[in-house]
């Protein structure tokens, strides 16, 4: 039988957030969707890494929140979010900390209690520093025994500095010197109102928002805030690090651009996803179907508040390092040389336009994305926008983009393995 | 609550739909009623090699994938010891888009030699890196090797052997497909926003004109009961050294399986659950500790495994799971704990609700081992459960003629 007609979707319907503003100024963004039975509520706070005046601080101010506060030891927090089959997650990276809390709309009220510990009655009891940060220690020692994990560290230095706040990385000793009291401060400094939003999706009735207030107006407000100024980058351009004994190297292979606001940011996307972006992606073609060098290669656009970045990274065989260089510059070459087919081209902005769908599929997802917009200063309206900016783009564009972009002498290599 | 319509084809296809009406989204889901069990022991890991097989494009659509993609869609597959599930997501406008690949692989699938060369080194390549080459990768297979003696659950999804796979003929290969890829072994379940209605009128018009092969259903044997504790010593170049033991307990839609379940929550759901409090917690015996079931629809395994640390001796871990277990046996539970997993059984069966893959997933599970309403049901029957009914559970089956023992010792250590 015939090949049914396709329907390209031009319109993705997603609810918009409402705004609410606490007493002391936090805003309140919700999405309410009270055809699912469950509540999520995430307190984002302008505390990552880059915001820490001791290393490693920050990650331990956001992990340790429940592990004891005013009223409950870290069991019986434990013990009190399992009963009500309620869930907690912690996210952080250099510009924001997230904390995220899932539950059941009937059991809200008593979860909510829980996130008031959590949130703002955290002890840091000097016990469970002194076990968090020995688990710590040795996990990033084990990490950083992995090509990629180094692979990883050495671009962001490569890209931003070694010193830069979104470069740099610590020796794991550090762990040794945390205090109490560096958490405590970190804590008191930037656990602020004036740092803090809220995103809940869900069934938000007025009575699980009076609860989501309370909550928000507890916090405290503070004068200070971290210095949000960027010092400038340092880029270099090529690095090899040696790393005995291992069967793969690690390739990095990107370049300084600039953050989700850019006016070629969507562009870029399409670009990254023709290159490395899916499984028939151009650089899965060559270094995996065609030349067996690799189990996957990627490339994506990775954001910060302040900048971005394009990635490549691949794992390769160490005695084909060298041909899995080539073969990507000569990938990079190809695509700021010759026009995108119309084809390929569609198929890609498909292929992008259905993750998106995917990831709105569903209360948490929307919440996901909105919160992304929000911190980037747009509403849910700029979804639709990103579609119509995706299907804009033309072959002529990716082309010019290319040409503009990954002119060879702006890229940044990294490679981390057992090679010369 | 999941609300569904059911239809059956009249070349027996089962067909679910559940209208979705928030989601722009829409899931095709067909599960096929075979897995490990139903293979024969001289050619195992063919239901697995077959799912692989799916992908390899049809003499009517060469390329699986890049039709899908077209379409914004995304798919994937898995098969384990009991079936074999193929699912799409796509917009809902796209539907008919899946219903067209699915319908066609099901009976034009390209099985060149050629095709299943290649495919059967794939399939070699995972058997080597995620179960021989991968630290403590063989401990499923020995486990199973030990507490099944009879039932085809004596083997993992994977295979006895790489032998096997390799040795797997192309008469094998077309004879499985004829055999279990037609409608009446087929369940096909769809979530979206797109009525019953119309979802029965495309399973008609995309799979109503397919034969039936009538194919006798080869009986599968039953593991007879166990009468004597079992026990094997294995020693690997690992870090640590794992015990597991497990038990045989009830079949899928038997109440032993709803009680095994809760009984491994009890056990082991979550940061606050007893062996992590107590024994890792409290006592550091072990860097890991779990309980759970196997989940299988024929009579299944309740399991628990865990990790040593360096200071304790296998007779001491020993020990400290069975005072777990006698603890449970005399029944002390408190009624608070009871309810916290009663609770979080709820909220998961609920979380797993929110999407339209899990939705068209489960629907096509539940359907394939016998009681679709099932799907709707548990979490009262979980409500139901007593302190006595897992008191009396756990003296039923963790007797030690009932037990199997692996010790998966770390050399030199």
């Amino acid at each position: 039988m015939q090949q049914p007609e396709l329907t390209i979707p031009s319109k993705i319907n997603v609810p918009l957030s409402a705004l609410h503003k606490s007493r002391n100024g936090v805003n309140i963004h919700v999405i309410n969707t009270p055809e699912y039975e469950v509540v999520r509520v995430s307190f984002v706070f302008h505390a990552g890494t880059r915001s820490q005046s001791h290393p490693f601080v920050a990650s331990a101010t956001a992990n340790m929140l429940a592990e004891g506060s005013r009223d409950y030891t870290s069991q019986q927090l434990a013990e009190k979010l399992d009963y009500y089959g309620s869930y907690f997650d912690v996210n952080i990276d250099r510009d924001y900390a997230y904390i995220t809390f899932c539950s059941l709309k009937k059991f809200f009220a008593q979860t909510s209690e829980v996130i008031e510990q959590i949130i703002l009655h955290p002890t840091f009891p000097d016990k469970e520093v002194a076990t968090y940060c020995a688990k710590r220690r040795q996990q990033l020692t084990i990490e950083r025994r992995k090509v990629e994990t180094r692979a990883r560290e050495k671009f962001a230095q490569a890209i931003f500095g070694e010193e830069h706040p979104y470069g740099i990385s610590y020796d794991e000793k550090e762990y040794d010197t945390i205090t109490r009291c560096q958490i405590e401060d970190h804590y008191r400094r930037l656990y602020t109102a004036q740092n803090c939003m809220i995103v809940c999706s869900g069934s938000i009735s007025d009575e699980v928002l009076q609860q989501i207030t309370a909550i928000a107006e507890q916090i405290q407000s503070s004068s200070e805030t971290f210095d949000d100024k960027i010092p400038s980058f340092h880029t270099t351009h090529s690095e090899i690090v040696k790393h005995d004994g291992a069967l793969q190297s690690s390739i990095r292979m990107g370049r300084l651009l600039f953050p989700r606001t850019h006016a070629d940011f969507i562009p870029m996307q399409v670009l990254a996803t023709i290159l490395g972006g899916y499984f028939g992606s151009r650089l899965m073609q060559n270094l995996r179907e065609r030349n067996g060098f690799t189990y996957g290669v990627f490339s994506a656009m990775v954001n910060f508040q302040h900048t971005g970045y394009l990635a490549i990274a691949t794992q390769v065989g160490k005695e084909v390092t060298q041909e899995a260089l080539e073969q990507i510059a000569y990938e990079i070459d190809i695509l700021r040389n010759e026009k995108v087919d119309e084809e390929e081209l569609l198929l890609v902005k498909n292929i992008m336009a259905g993750e998106m769908m995917r990831i709105l599929d569903g209360p948490f997802g929307i919440a996901d994305v909105a919160t992304e917009n929000i911190l980037c200063g747009f509403d849910n309206r700029h979804i639709q926008h990103n579609l119509e900016r995706i299907r804009q783009t033309t072959p002529e564009e990716i082309l010019s983009l290319a040409q503009k972009y990954l002119d060879p002498k702006d890229l940044v290599t990294v490679v981390v393995g057992d090679i010369e | 609550m999941i609300k569904y319509d059911i239809t059956t084809l009249s070349n027996g296809l089962t067909v679910i739909a559940n209208h979705d009406y928030a989601s722009q989204m829409a899931a095709v889901n067909i599960l096929y009623k075979v897995g490990a069990r139903n293979e024969q022991p001289h050619c195992t890991g063919l239901a697995h090699l077959f799912e692989h097989l799916m992908f390899r494009g049809t003499h009517q659509i060469p390329d699986f994938d890049t039709p899908v993609q077209m379409a914004c869609g995304e798919n994937n597959a898995f098969t384990n010891n009991d079936y074999t599930d193929f699912y799409i997501t796509l917009p809902k406008e796209n539907i008919e888009t899946a219903f067209w690949l699915e319908s066609d692989r099901m009976t034009g699938l390209n099985l060149s030699e050629e095709a299943c060369q290649i495919e059967k080194r794939v399939v070699i390549e995972e058997f080597r890196q995620r179960y021989l080459n991968q630290p403590y990768g063989d401990t499923n297979m020995l486990l199973r090797a030990m507490a099944y003696k009879v039932h085809p659950y004596r083997w993992a999804t994977i295979g006895m052997s790489p032998d096997h796979i390799e040795k797997a003929s192309i008469e094998e290969i077309h004879d499985f497909y004829r055999r279990f890829y037609h409608p009446s072994n087929a369940i096909l379940s769809v979530s979206g926003d797109i009525p019953s209605q119309e979802v029965f009128r495309l399973a008609e018009k995309w799979f109503g004109s397919i034969e039936d092969p009538k194919y006798e259903i080869r009986p599968i044997p039953q593991e007879p009961e166990q009468k004597e504790a079992r026990r094997e010593v294995v020693e690997r170049d690992v870090p640590a050294t794992n015990i597991t033991i497990a038990f045989h307990m009830g079949d899928r839609l038997s109440k032993e399986f709803f009680l095994g379940d809760i009984t491994s929550d009890l056990l082991a759901g979550g940061d606050s659950a007893r062996l992590y409090d107590r024994l890792i917690k409290q006592r550091s015996l072990f860097a890991t500790v779990n309980a759970y079931i196997s989940g299988d629809v024929d009579e299944g395994m309740f399991i628990f495994t865990c990790q040593l640390l360096p200071t304790t001796s296998e007779d001491e871990a020993e020990q400290a799971i069975w005072k777990e277990i006698e603890d449970l046996q005399r029944g002390n539970i408190s009624d608070y704990e009871l309810e916290k997993v009663k609770n979080k059984f709820e909220a998961n069966t609920l979380f797993g609700e929110l999407n339209v893959m899990n939705k068209a997933m489960n629907l096509g599970y539940y359907s394939m081992i016998g009681d679709l309403s099932l799907i709707n049901r548990e979490v009262d029957i979980y409500r139901s459960l007593s302190k006595d009914d897992i008191a009396r559970f756990s003296q039923n089956i963790f007797r030690k003629e009932n037990s199997s023992t692996l010790i998966y010792r770390a050399k030199n250590r």
